[in-house]
């Protein structure tokens, strides 16, 4: 559902290059949780970024969907990232003057439900996370794992074929990185498509795939993770 | 219309929008109040003289030598006058009229020192006097030569007929203007004087008078040393005319001197320069005001993006358009706006009852309220646009970049 080929992204500054993505060619098939690993400064956001049609890219050809997105104009990139991909940023990026109804309420405006649609969507996504109780709490009230988790019900609200996530756990503590991690994983496993960067090992295992990332290429040939033994060894650890 | 969301971020920092929203409340008490006040100079200016003012000139003559024979050169000049190709028609008189100067009187339909009389602007005429004004007789006629006769300054007896504007008549007769005419009034409590013509409109010498559309003419030559001329002239002659009649004028008699040249236009610009200058003062001050506000609302908008550029990121990452971030600073600067003008609607009403009872200006005319608002609306989302477009081209990938 997701193809990229040969995909290339140069930055240009006055008088300096940035290759960030060389010939970077990626598939992704529905229902998979591909983490992405590398280095600092390798690509994983810029990778990132063109999947969630945040960046346009240099070169190459992307098909989300089946659908060539080089084609899509700005606002039409803007409809796709509010119907089908969900985002999860490392620094959780609520709105610090909207308290969690409204957090989540924003991409459900755009899609234009109505309130009570998004109502009913907003309290269930809440509470899925476990945060129903505290919807009028603003974000700065929470602690970032519990911000993170609000803004996991944000990328979900809209329900999205994509979650893409950049360094999810990144900002957090180790105990709150696992429970994030958790959520994550049964996200993936009610059917929903996860790219999660990250640059801990032992969370990359968690997926069912790691592609990793080394100068703007994929280095290690898509490798098959032991996802689920993993798992509950950090969870008994 | 996300205008719920909007509003409640918006009273998380509320201390910019406030100012705002005081700022334009402010704007718009002093504007409307300042327009109000530029309606009325410019109704007082406004209204018409009656004359025919773009053909007018006056110019004095004062005698100084000691043989200076007034009435032969009163007489002299104003048949050399009426005789230069050009001019319609020329009178001898005491004043002009929005000049500033001239002579009032009281009229009154009974006898009587205890009586009140009204009050009215008085020039003294001849026969000439309708047509070099250029007024509109009425009722009534025109005085005819032998009416005319010579006052000196010392006299005090009055001639027994007058010619009185409409705005007068009204006045003595408030029932029916139009019976003025043949009535027998009293000028200096107790001469009679028959009211033997109303002219259409004619204004005195002070603008400022509220008594100033009430005119009464008199057949009388003036002797009182100096005089005034005023001169009618053929459409468009004017301006050639002048220098000819000062040259004529003082090569005729060198016993006296003629001086204060004037078109009745700038004698009219000169009478309301006060007023002129308080529109000009009042408009620059609005438009100051104006500019002020939209600075403000720049400024407060400017920093707002600026302070929000990774939210502004993280919501077109969720699926925003540029257009609904434009729109959302565009909304949030209408809420602010409208905040503004619905307190400058009840601020602007109170400083005109504060105007009218410490300055004694007139009422607001009702429909200023809703233009000024809708023009300060129109004003605040002019100047929020340029920051709108530029939160509205804040990339997507902000979301993911900033830290
Ligand atoms: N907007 C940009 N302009 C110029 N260079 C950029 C920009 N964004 C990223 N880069 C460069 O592209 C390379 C890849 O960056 P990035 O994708 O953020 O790496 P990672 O997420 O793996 O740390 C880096 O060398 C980075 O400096
Ligand atoms: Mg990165």
């Amino acid at each position: 559902m997701l193809s990229m080929q040969n995909i290339s992204m140069v930055y240009r500054a006055d008088l300096v290059e940035t290759h960030a993505l060389r010939e970077f060619s990626l598939e992704v098939k529905e229902g998979e949780f591909v983490s992405v690993t590398g280095p600092s400064g390798s690509g994983k956001t810029t990778f990132l970024n063109i999947a969630g049609l945040l960046e346009q890219f240099t070169d190459g050809r992307y098909e989300l969907d089946g659908r060539d997105v080089s084609a899509l104009t700005d606002s039409e990139c803007s409809a796709v990232r509010n119907e089908k991909i969900g985002f999860v940023f490392q620094s959780f990026n609520l709105i610090p003057d909207l308290n969690l109804f409204d957090n989540v309420d924003v991409p459900l405006r755009y899609r234009g439900f109505n309130s009570a649609e998004r109502k009913r969507r907003i309290e269930k996504v809440l509470e899925t996370v476990g945060l129903a109780s505290r919807m009028k709490h603003l974000p700065s009230q929470l602690s970032g794992g519990q911000q993170q988790r609000v803004a996991i019900a944000r990328a979900l609200a809209g329900e999205p074929r994509f979650l893409l996530a950049d360094e999810p756990t990144g900002n957090l503590d180790s105990q709150m990185a696992l429970s994030v991690m958790e959520l994550i994983s049964e996200i993936n496993r009610s059917g929903t498509t996860i790219i999660m960067v990250t640059h801990d090992p032992v969370l990359a295992e968690m997926a069912s795939r790691n592609v990793h990332i080394l100068d703007g290429r994929v280095s290690n040939g898509d490798q098959e993770t032991t996802a689920e033994p993993l798992l509950s060894q950090v969870a008994t650890a | 219309m996300e205008i719920g969301p909007i509003w409640r971020a918006m009273m998380r920092n509320k201390t910019g929008a406030i100012l705002i929203a005081l700022q334009i409340a402010v704007t718009m008490a002093i504007m409307v109040n300042a327009i109000s006040i530029m309606q009325e100079k410019d109704r007082m200016m406004s209204r018409p003289s009656g004359l025919d003012e773009h053909n007018l000139f006056s110019i004095a003559s004062v005698g100084f030598a000691k043989d200076f024979n007034e009435r032969v050169t009163i007489e002299e000049d104003l048949a050399a006058l009426r005789a230069m190709p050009g001019i319609v028609n020329a009178i001898q008189s005491n004043a002009v009229p929005l000049s500033g100067s001239g002579w009032s009187m009281g009229l009154q339909t009974e006898p009587g020192a205890e009586i009140d009389g009204t009050g009215v602007g008085l020039y003294f005429v001849d026969e000439h006097g309708l047509d070099t004004y250029g007024v509109n007789l009425l009722a009534g006629e025109n005085f005819s030569a032998s009416d005319v006769a010579w006052r000196e300054r010392a006299a005090t007896e009055w001639p027994d007929k007058t010619i009185i504007t409409r705005a007068m008549a009204e006045a003595m007769f408030p029932d029916d203007w139009a019976s003025a005419l043949g009535k027998t009034v009293y000028i200096a409590d107790t001469q009679p004087i028959t009211i033997t013509g109303i002219v259409e409109k004619m204004q005195g010498s002070w603008p400022g008078w509220d008594g100033f559309e009430r005119v009464m003419l008199v057949p009388t030559h003036t002797l009182f040393g100096a005089t005034v001329y005023l001169i009618r002239t053929e459409p468009g002659m004017r301006d050639s005319v002048m220098p000819q009649v000062e040259e004529l004028l003082a090569d005729r008699n060198k016993d006296r001197i003629v001086r204060s040249m004037r078109s009745m236009d700038e004698i009219r610009e000169r009478s309301y320069r006060s007023e002129s200058s308080m529109i000009k003062i009042l408009t620059f001050t609005i438009v100051l005001l104006i500019a002020i506000t939209s600075l403000g609302i720049v400024g407060l908008a400017s920093f707002s993006v600026n302070r929000r550029t990774r939210q502004i990121g993280t919501r077109r990452a969720l699926g925003a358009s540029k257009l609904v971030i434009l729109r959302y600073f565009m909304t949030e600067n209408f809420i602010i706006s409208l905040g503004g003008v619905l307190l400058g609607a009840a601020l602007t009403v109170g400083l005109n009852i504060l105007m009218i009872e410490t300055f004694s200006l007139t009422r607001i005319t009702w429909y200023l309220v809703p233009v000024a608002m809708l023009l300060l609306l129109a004003v605040g989302q002019i100047a929020v646009f340029g920051p709108a477009r530029r939160a509205s081209s804040v990339p997507p990938a902000v979301a993911t970049r900033t830290v």
